[in-house]
């Protein structure tokens, strides 16, 4: 009767080595690997203090003016250009300028790193069903699993700063552009495909001017998504020391300033509002053109 | 029917109710803040264990952290202790809430040698013996290379947020630091200030930065206090190195200000707890060396604070029974 009213339950001693030994085993490959892997990831971190140095040094109305050219480049209207400066002139005036770009820093370069190693995972997951019932659980478990868990471990091996929070919103943010990918890609249009087969066009041929341009907008609706997702780790990556926007929603949580803590939050959901309707924008555009030309 | 029905439904529930409180004669519900540390989180686990099976108290532990839990403790009067109180954030407003009676810090010690500070790891102390004081320290940033900037050397602080993060930046200007080559290293979160010190003490690098005792760090990388030189007076640390860099134009160099850590309870529980419930705590004092060595303990075994509670209470047992009556001990020994 006992067997039912008590889960079996593994020995306390036992369950105690085991985690030892997992912590044991993971910080002899720390000490062992480490520093070659903080070596692999210098020239990241190199870029990301460069281009934050850049935006921080460089004058406010020159930032500002790029940034209104990248929207007039992505959207194509000037009620977004106007609007994106305008929030920018306001996040300078209310004193989180040098936060804001350390943010946009970090987020642009991890949006990118995404879609490097995003969008051929996705490409991969599209071209072999094996390859994407072994992938999908991962992407599963990287987008539910706590950030706090794999936190852990980046700090023993990379330390603190900008590369191991870099990494803490690459694990969250690429699922997204990689799952995206892959649809785009199935979904697209079977007659097309036996068409350019028809031609006589290579794997990869079909790939680059079939397969990719038929689903960018789907890409694109990836991208989109990947961006919010690294803005929405903001906080948890300045936990392990990432400098933004984060810290000062840190600060007002354990002080309850309430003004300082909605102010950051607020500038990070401006990123966000820009981000998203420019590379929206871009989307449809993309779209709109090709429908033209057919 | 129906009525009859609640009728009877509330007799039960009424006679539940006082029946429970028949049980409980000697003490009533009470609320332990569970601060989101190892050290304050194990007291109140020990707490909880001591005045519900000694003192028959029905203790339920609410997560707190210092700020948020004082004004809680000063607004609304719950919780009703905070085991672990760091009470050099907020000394004017506690001594107010004290002078009205409000709350009552009953334990001025409850744990022996601690403190914070500036400290190195010992093995940079084994090559550079010369490095025991924060003036030696401060002539060499190129020992302690910045993450993100090696030509400079990185001072950890505290995470955002925390009042000796105020204090660090200020020292920092005060030691001129900025001038000596250094730079600050923003650790994010405790978990981040840990994970600084424990990578590199695994991998044999220099650390230099803040932190305190006592910790499960301290014990577990024996951690050595930089000597930081003579305390500056009390004017210049309350009036300018803890306060925000606005208001605190001219910092003076100075040790590290003597750490106030109280037991502190509402008068709530000065109430339901009774004489006995307040002599417990007012006793209840943790030599430094026992403590340290259960943080340690936890670390090790990746415990809660509910399981080092058992542990010390099994363990420790000449350390907790001068705390209580033998009537209590007996108790407790025997509910374990």
């Amino acid at each position: 009767m006992d067997f039912f009213n008590k889960i079996p339950e593994m020995d306390r001693d036992a369950l105690r080595e085991l985690k030892k030994g997992i912590d044991l085993s993971f910080k002899e490959f720390s000490r062992e690997y480490g520093d070659s892997i903080e070596g692999f990831f210098d020239p990241l971190l190199h870029f990301l203090i460069w281009l934050e140095k850049l935006l921080v040094s460089s004058p406010w109305p020159l930032v500002i003016g790029v940034f209104g050219l990248l929207a007039w480049i992505g959207s194509r209207s000037i009620k977004l250009v106007i609007g994106t400066m305008v929030c920018f002139v306001i996040i300078g005036y209310f004193g989180m300028w040098k936060n804001c770009m350390a943010t946009v820093a970090i987020i642009s370069v991890s949006t990118l790193v995404c879609i490097v190693v995003g969008i051929p995972i996705g490409v991969l997951m599209s071209k072999s069903n094996r390859a994407e019932k072994a992938i999908l659980p991962v992407l599963d478990m990287m987008q539910t699993i706590p950030s706090f868990v794999y936190l852990i471990p980046i700090i023993m091996l990379l330390g603190i700063g900008k590369v191991p929070g870099l990494l803490a919103v690459c694990i969250y943010a690429i699922p997204p552009i990689v799952r995206l990918t892959n649809l785009g890609i199935r979904e697209v249009d079977k007659e097309t495909l036996e068409a350019s087969e028809a031609f006589g066009a290579t794997p990869f041929q079909k790939l680059r001017s079939v397969q990719i341009p038929l689903s960018l907008p789907t890409i694109f609706a990836g991208i989109n998504q990947t961006i919010m997702m690294a803005l929405a780790m903001v906080v948890i990556a300045s936990m392990i020391g990432v400098k933004g926007l984060g810290i000062p929603i840190l600060q007002s949580i354990s002080n309850q300033y309430l003004a300082l803590g909605m102010m950051n939050g607020l500038a990070i959901v401006a990123l966000a509002i820009i981000f998203d309707r420019v590379t929206q924008q871009y989307g449809q555009r993309i779209q709109k053109h090709r429908g033209q030309k057919k | 029917m129906k009525i009859k029905r609640i009728i009877l439904s509330l007799l039960v529930a009424f006679g539940l109710t006082s029946f429970s409180g028949i049980a409980n004669a000697a003490c009533g519900k009470i609320s332990i803040a569970n601060m989101n540390w190892a050290s304050a989180n194990f007291m109140a686990e020990v707490d909880k264990i001591i005045l519900e099976e000694g003192y028959g108290c029905t203790v339920e532990l609410v997560p707190g952290a210092t700020m948020p839990t004082f004004t809680s403790m000063q607004e609304k009067g719950e919780p009703d202790v905070a085991p672990e109180f760091w009470a050099n954030a907020a000394i004017i407003a506690l001594n107010k809430a004290v002078d009205e009676g409000k709350l009552h810090s009953i334990n001025k010690a409850p744990i022996t040698g601690l403190g914070e500070g500036w400290w190195v790891l010992p093995h940079t102390l084994k090559k550079h013996p010369e490095l025991t004081t924060a003036d030696a320290i401060l002539k060499r940033p190129d020992l302690f290379p910045h993450p993100e900037d090696p030509s400079k050397g990185g001072f950890h602080i505290c995470p955002p947020g925390w009042n000796c993060e105020l204090s660090n930046r200020n020292h920092f200007r005060a030691w001129e630091m900025e001038k000596k080559g250094w730079k600050i290293v923003e650790t994010g979160s405790a978990a981040g200030l840990d994970g600084s010190i424990a990578k590199a003490a695994e991998r044999g690098e220099n650390w230099f930065g803040y932190y305190w005792s006592p910790t499960s760090l301290v014990g577990k990388y024996d951690l050595q206090a930089v000597d930081m030189g003579e305390f500056a007076g009390k004017d210049n640390w309350d009036n300018c190195l803890a306060k925000p860099e606005q208001e605190c134009a001219n910092p003076k160099k100075s040790s590290w200000v003597k750490s106030e850590v109280f037991t502190v309870v509402t008068d709530n529980y000065k109430k339901t707890a009774g004489k006995d419930g307040m002599n417990y705590l007012k006793k209840r004092v943790y030599p430094g060396t026992a403590m340290n060595g259960m943080l340690v303990w936890m670390a090790e075994n990746q415990a809660e604070g509910a399981d080092a509670a058992i542990e010390f209470l099994k363990t420790q047992e000449s350390v907790w029974t001068k705390w209580v009556s033998s009537g209590a001990a007996k108790k407790i020994k025997k509910a374990l």
